[in-house]
């Protein structure tokens, strides 16, 4: 493995291991992507093969087929703990939002009510800083209040590893392990430890999915990368943004950190 | 080979004082480079107008609405981008004072900073603490670059005169320069491109600069330390997990455990899907040990031949981050890598006016992004290294209640190290045949000491000895040791004259001692009305020692008055009765405060039981 890749992985290990450590009640959302599973197999390292918390899939009920099965299988193999949580119907969310936008916070409202039944104090998420702005502004150890609200104004400082973990109750952590990582790393790391992942991410009559969200939402990019290499080179010459083929990304302006300032991941 | 020397990619951190053009210099590399999105320039053009702007660059890293609208950038932020010899991490810390937090955040993990300096504003307040800030967090290195050359006609004399501040300044306080360059954001110039405006500078462009920088990565040469940050359980073995700040460690090594001060080998490294038989700097391991010994989170395990510093006491330069007030009475949290220990602030050295390096006057109090020189004491020796020795195990923050107060880096100069200190000449502690760990393994939880203070009547006694049979109940072992008890036989002849009551709590803790070290868990129930006196208790075993405050307010205890004491003292039949003749000194920040006022003795009770079994027991987490 490059050292680089050899380097997030080790801080992403420890990120694990603290949040473990430190806080209470912790899960892990397993959203069946690519960084999902990436971030499943970074756990299997962190605890010597065995994950001691459980993971989440918050449901929309919408994903793809492929994607389901993968969920069935490796629940499985990787001898996860798996809450699977059915989301809340559209006609439950704020109608102000654009389409896409509410149809995406449907997941916000699953995963708060998953974090509210269970009372998780941590939920591990696969964000990255690369993906989009708000996120790049993200902290490893990233506070929520009680209504899953991110405050992106008033965040609290972290550096030299050292995070608070002292919070009133309400209060849950948002734990982000791959925030350093990128697109590319992830594939690297794909490919270079064979890590399982669906294959609507290869090329398949002349387009694929670089980011996987719910099928009416989420549209496949022109592309011939039918392997990991051929996606490694692609994304090293793309300038096509990642989350292009999401529609809820380009509705308005501010609709991105609208909905993560309301607990969207 | 080592993690970092191949491939790594630096991070690179701008600072410097608010509108000197931080977010606009990097979103311009990025457009020289090639390297925004598609359609991300339509947009952040759209965005621009929008907002009544000609286009602007700081909306590539400004995405916060917030930021966008005031112009400012809050929060830091980080930007891949690439150059035709290596990758980059770009970090934009926010320059407004009011963000300091946010730019140390940024700033901590920067490989190479760039010092960015407004030519027309010249070196400004928040140019020079950043400057400052740099050097405590180790950056001693820096890139300086004179921006809006655009704006002063590209005016070498000008230029020259800002540069001689900037490096007067930078002297004092012992950060080398690698390069100064002039360059104009908005237009461009020395860039990327070399700028055909400022005609007199002849030198490298900032993107030249960069792909020359060395980055340094001598960590993995250091001596080895490696925090412990957990321990799990799996199956049979113990596992301890860390990672490696320094050095590297093999299969064969004895590592030294400290502040327990206990050697072991390793046994077995543990990874999953297969282990190696060496780790360096970096990696996050696992491992097993030949022989069982008491190994906490937060220990530091380092060779025998080179181990860190055992402090007590010691020196720090420190930033404070916060609006409250630094309390020297107060307790705080220091968390050194993995290690927590409470610590108190012992003295305000200097107060450092970062303007003109001089004491701010003599007020004594250290306000939000205040830097200064201190000096902090622990009831616990804190295994660390000096800064300048190694980084990452030279550095600490601070913590209040509430959240990180400060960071700071560590000082040893004044300090020698005090492994030693605690030890009287010409008494050798007999070895014991059978090791506390020993016994911990068979009984399934460590000893502790449990120290009940309050005032009489408060409910220390009937709490203690309900506790004592419910985790006797659980296969605990566990003794209660009561003041009035001890008096009847050991204290005998005591009475309750300051210097009789010290004793008597001197030699309750000693005891104490000696049961905790049998393997039990003492709870002490003992009115020791002293805070100087809890504290020498606490300090023969502070690593087992629990303050408890059984709280009751001094009408409530006189009106139970169980033993009809109150009432005899109120009559001045009884002298020198805590609470009536003599004080009783609260505790500033005990470790669970039990208030049986309010809440009903059970309620106590199934607390300190639940918090005796969080902190000691053995079979907590598999």
């Amino acid at each position: 493995m490059d050292d680089h890749l050899k380097k997030l992985e080790n801080d992403s290990i420890y990120i694990f291991r603290q949040a473990f450590r430190s806080i209470k009640n912790v899960a892990m959302l397993w959203s069946l992507g690519k960084d999902s599973n990436v971030m499943v197999w970074i756990a299997l390292k962190a605890f010597l093969g065995k994950i001691p918390f459980p993971l989440v899939h918050v449901d929309t009920g919408k994903k793809f087929k492929e994607m389901y099965e993968f969920r069935e299988k490796y629940e499985k193999k990787w001898n996860i703990n798996l809450i699977k949580r059915k989301c809340p119907p559209i006609s439950s969310i704020d109608p102000s939002l654009p389409p896409a936008a509410r149809s995406a916070a449907r997941k916000t409202e699953g995963l708060k009510a998953v974090i509210r039944e269970n009372n998780f104090k941590g939920v591990i998420a696969g964000i990255r800083r690369d993906e989009q702005g708000t996120r790049a502004k993200e902290r490893i150890f990233s506070p929520r209040d009680e209504f899953g609200k991110w405050e992106p104004k008033n965040q609290p400082p972290e550096f030299w590893d050292q995070s608070n973990f002292n919070y009133p109750d309400s209060v849950h952590l948002r734990i982000h392990p791959l925030l350093s990582w990128t697109e590319i790393d992830i594939w690297k790391y794909i490919k270079e430890q064979k890590i399982p992942i669906v294959d609507l991410y290869f090329s398949k009559n002349g387009k694929r999915y670089r980011s996987l969200g719910d099928k009416d939402i989420t549209f496949p990019v022109v592309s011939s990368a039918k392997n990991h290499d051929q996606i490694i080179r692609e994304l090293q010459n793309t300038k096509v943004s990642e989350r292009s083929g999401r529609a809820m990304d380009h509705e308005q302006e501010d609709v991105f950190e609208k909905l993560r300032t309301s607990g969207y991941m | 080979m080592t993690l970092e020397d191949v491939e790594h990619i630096p991070k690179v951190v701008v600072v410097g004082h608010i509108d000197h053009g931080k977010s606009s210099f990097i979103g311009r590399l990025m457009y020289d480079l090639d390297q925004i999105p598609d359609g991300k320039f339509e947009e952040l053009k759209e965005v621009s107008k929008k907002r009544g702007m000609d286009f602007e660059f700081a909306f590539l890293m400004d995405a916060l609405q917030s930021e966008r609208d005031q112009g400012i950038t809050i929060d830091t932020t980080q930007i891949f981008f690439r150059t035709k010899k290596r990758k980059y991490v770009f970090i934009d810390a926010p320059g407004h004072k009011e963000f300091v937090r946010n730019m140390i955040t940024g700033a901590s993990s920067a490989d190479i900073a760039m010092l960015i300096v407004d030519v027309c504003e010249g070196v400004k307040e928040q140019t020079k603490k950043h400057s400052y800030l740099l050097k405590l967090l180790g950056i001693d290195n820096v890139i300086i670059l004179y921006n809006k050359m655009d704006k002063i006609k590209n005016d070498e004399k000008r230029y020259l005169s800002v540069k001689n501040e900037m490096e007067e300044y930078l002297r004092n306080i012992g950060i080398k320069i690698s390069n100064q360059i002039p360059i104009s954001a908005k237009c461009g110039d020395n860039i990327v491109k070399k700028s055909s405006n400022i005609k007199w500078y002849e030198e490298k462009v900032v993107s030249e600069v960069l792909d020359e920088f060395d980055v340094d990565s001598k960590n993995v040469l250091g001596p080895l330390r490696l925090p412990v940050q957990d321990i799990y359980k799996i199956k049979d073995k113990r596992i301890i997990v860390g990672r490696i700040e320094s050095g590297k460690v093999s299969i064969d090594d004895e590592l030294l455990f400290l502040p327990s001060n206990e050697t072991v080998r390793i046994d077995s490294f543990e990874e999953w899907p297969e282990p190696k038989n060496d780790y360096f700097a970096g990696e996050s391991i696992a491992f097993t040990m030949k022989e069982q010994i008491f190994v906490d989170r937060g220990n530091l395990v380092s060779h025998s031949e080179t181990p860190p510093k055992l402090m007590q006491t010691f020196e720090a330069n420190i930033f404070w981050l916060t609006h409250k007030k630094l309390n020297l009475k107060g307790k705080y949290l220091l968390k050194i890598n993995t290690g927590e220990y409470s610590v108190s602030i012992k003295n305000i050295k200097k107060i450092i006016n970062t303007d003109n390096l001089e004491s701010k006057s003599s007020s004594g109090i250290i306000r939000k992004n205040d830097v200064a020189e201190i000096v902090l004491h622990s009831s616990q020796l804190i295994p660390m290294d000096d800064f300048r020795d190694n980084k990452k195990t030279g550095r600490f923050c601070l913590l209040d209640e509430e959240e990180i107060i400060a960071g700071g880096i560590v000082d040893l100069s004044n300090y020698p190290d005090q492994r030693e200190s605690s030890v009287q000449p010409n008494i050798k502690p007999v070895e014991l045949a059978v090791k506390e760990i020993d016994r911990s393994n068979k009984f399934n939880h460590r000893s502790a000491i449990i120290w009940l203070t309050g005032l009489s009547g408060s409910g220390k006694s009937t709490i203690a000895k309900e506790v004592e049979r419910k985790l006797f109940l659980r296969d605990f072992n566990v003794f209660v040791l009561d003041g009035d008890n001890l008096r009847m036989g050991l204290n005998k002849g005591l009475k309750f004259s300051t210097d009789d009551r010290t004793e008597n709590i001197r030699r309750t803790a000693e005891v104490a001692k000696l049961f905790s070290q049998a393997g039990f868990i003492v709870i002490v129930s003992l009115i020791s009305p002293y805070k100087s006196e809890r504290k020498k208790a606490r300090d023969i075993r502070p690593e087992i020692f629990k303050e408890i405050y059984v709280s009751a307010s001094l009408e409530e205890c006189s009106k139970r008055d169980v033993k009809g004491l109150y009432a005899k003292a109120n009559k001045g039949e009884i002298k020198n009765f805590t609470g009536i003749s003599s004080p009783y000194e609260e505790p500033d920040n005990p470790d669970l405060i039990l208030n049986t006022e309010d809440e009903s003795v059970e309620k106590s009770v199934k607390k300190l039981e639940n918090f005796i079994v969080e902190n000691f027991s053995n079979l907590k987490k598999s």
